[in-house]
């Protein structure tokens, strides 16, 4: 399967610039590691690792974005978009199927 | 402090190796006997030990082993606060949201390949927001009741709040129900039929007066 | 009061209950666990380095502690008590590390368990109280430093340091006089 990794490395890039999104998360295996992180979990983190993670299935791809978002509007909304621009990113030639897009609101700011 | 004895004699002229040598020094007592006391304030007043030449110059002693105490605590302390910040923010940077993200709560999406949502810690902090904005009110545990994973699911809300004395808490209360509804109604999509306010005053809980009086 | 430091970042959560923080702070607020690491960060620095005997290992301790401590604040059923819980936890890792620095103690300073702490004669002359106090405090064996410190540092009761240290009460009862009567005899070379 080729896959054109560049497409990938640009959506946190996009996710950041939908307009609500404050913060993005690391979403990959912080939720494994969570419990037992000590500090070398940590430290031993790839801080240059994308924060939209991308699992690549047999089926296809699935996408999970973890963000924090200024309440201007409704996190429905927000993530909404969030989930609408990594599909139409991916739907771009070339990528393999996307068969989920999670999108995770972890955090809201009320005074932004 | 009467100078019962003189000040050159020896600190303490009692054995410290065994039980009996310790009481023979000490009119019968022991120094953690002493110890107590003093934790007592020396009351109430104890004659056997008071009127003891011994015991007071172990308690001296011991007096003057908690002043040093005292104050390489501060010494400690008033080091360990004067370090920048980075410490702080070295914690703060290691530490991860997911800890606390609790249940997901789903929001609609029209595309099947969607799934939308928002965690609960996310609302129990625009909860705590919402208190913030408000004067002379913290905002403490709240804790979503029901099946929030199914969406449109009714459910409510247990607010544990304190509020600084002197304020009118029914109105208080009914202030922050509104604000939260409305946060809740703009912001995520839940159903919620009820929000429960405990409140508490502020000055039944015993750090606070501490607290103030530092400011 | 121990504990209570000058805070570096104004917000009202600063003058925040303890139970309020712990409260919030479990529920996910990171505002409300810094005002914690604030508070009694210090404390437990000063904590951990006494248990520890130096300092050489007390930011990695006192971190983890928080870490633990911020993952963990779910189980806390009772956020008044937020202080000595956090206390709790960093004497345990305190104590975890001693345990892994045991089999690499020089085998000089065996009966040393405080190998910073060198002949106690040759003090310089002009020694202030504090110094001596935590050059003793230093030379004391482990459980004896740690019985004392939980009690004089932490203000645990006689029962809960039992339960900490999972000893019996007559024997913390015993080390801490032991503890009191070693800084006691000591004190009298410091006159």
């Amino acid at each position: 399967m080729t896959t054109d990794v560049s497409s990938f490395d640009q959506l946190d890039a996009l996710v950041r610039r939908v307009p609500g999104v404050a913060a993005l998360y690391p979403a990959g295996s912080m939720v494994a590691t969570v419990v037992t992180a000590t500090l070398d979990a940590v430290a031993h983190r790839a801080p240059a690792a994308p924060l939209v993670h991308i699992e690549q299935r047999a089926d296809g791809v699935r996408v999970t974005a973890r963000i924090g978002i200024g309440a201007t509007k409704s996190s429905g909304d927000v993530s909404g978009r969030v989930h609408d621009v990594i599909a139409a990113h991916l739907e771009q030639g070339g990528n393999p199927p996307v068969v989920q897009i999670v999108v995770i609101v972890a955090s809201v700011w009320l005074n932004v | 402090m009467t100078e019962r004895t003189p000040a050159n004699r020896r600190f303490f002229a009692f054995d410290l190796d065994s039980t009996e040598g310790e009481q023979a020094g000490l009119n019968g007592y022991t120094i953690e006997q002493l110890s107590d006391y003093l934790d007592r304030n020396r009351m109430p007043a104890d004659p056997g030990i008071d009127d003891s030449p011994d015991c007071e110059i172990a308690l001296r002693g011991l007096e003057r082993l908690r002043r040093a105490q005292r104050s390489l605590l501060e010494q400690d302390l008033e080091r360990e606060s004067r370090r920048d910040d980075s410490w702080v923010s070295s914690i703060l940077n290691n530490i991860t949201l997911e800890a606390h993200a609790g249940r997901e709560i789903p929001l609609a999406h029209p595309s099947p390949i969607a799934r939308l949502v928002v965690t609960e810690g996310a609302v129990r902090g625009m909860l705590r927001e919402t208190g913030d904005r408000m004067q002379n009110v913290f905002v403490g545990r709240c804790v979503l009741v029901g099946d929030v994973s199914v969406p449109g699911a009714p459910i409510s809300i247990r607010v544990d709040v304190t509020v600084f004395p002197g304020e009118n808490i029914p109105r208080l209360a009914d202030q922050l129900r509104d604000a939260m509804y409305a946060t809740l109604s703009k912001y995520t999509e839940l159903v919620v039929v009820a929000i429960d306010i405990t409140v508490s005053d502020l000055h039944s809980l015993p750090d606070a007066s501490a607290h103030e009086q530092e400011k | 009061m121990p504990g209570r430091v000058r805070e570096q970042v104004a917000s009202p959560l600063d003058a925040a209950a303890d139970q309020v923080l712990a409260d919030r702070a479990a529920d996910g607020d990171l505002r409300a666990f810094e005002v914690l690491v604030r508070r009694y960060g210090p404390l437990m620095r000063v904590y951990a380095t006494r248990v520890l005997g130096s300092n050489d290992e007390t930011d990695d301790v006192v971190q983890e502690s928080f870490i633990t401590a911020w993952q963990q604040l779910g189980t806390l059923e009772d956020g008044k008590a937020v202080k000595s819980w956090l206390m709790r936890i960093v004497g345990r890792k305190s104590i975890d590390r001693l345990r892994a620095r045991r089999p690499h103690v020089n085998i000089d300073d065996t009966d040393a368990p405080a190998p910073e702490s060198h002949a106690p004669h040759v003090l310089a002359e002009v020694e202030s109280e504090t110094e001596a106090l935590a050059r003793v405090l230093a030379g004391l064996p482990v459980d004896q430093r740690r019985c004392w410190t939980l009690r004089e540092l932490a203000e645990y009761s006689y029962g809960d340091i039992a339960v900490e240290l999972n000893l019996p009460l007559s024997t913390v009862r015993g080390l801490l006089a032991r503890a009191r009567k070693t800084l006691l005899r000591q004190m009298e070379d410091w006159r």
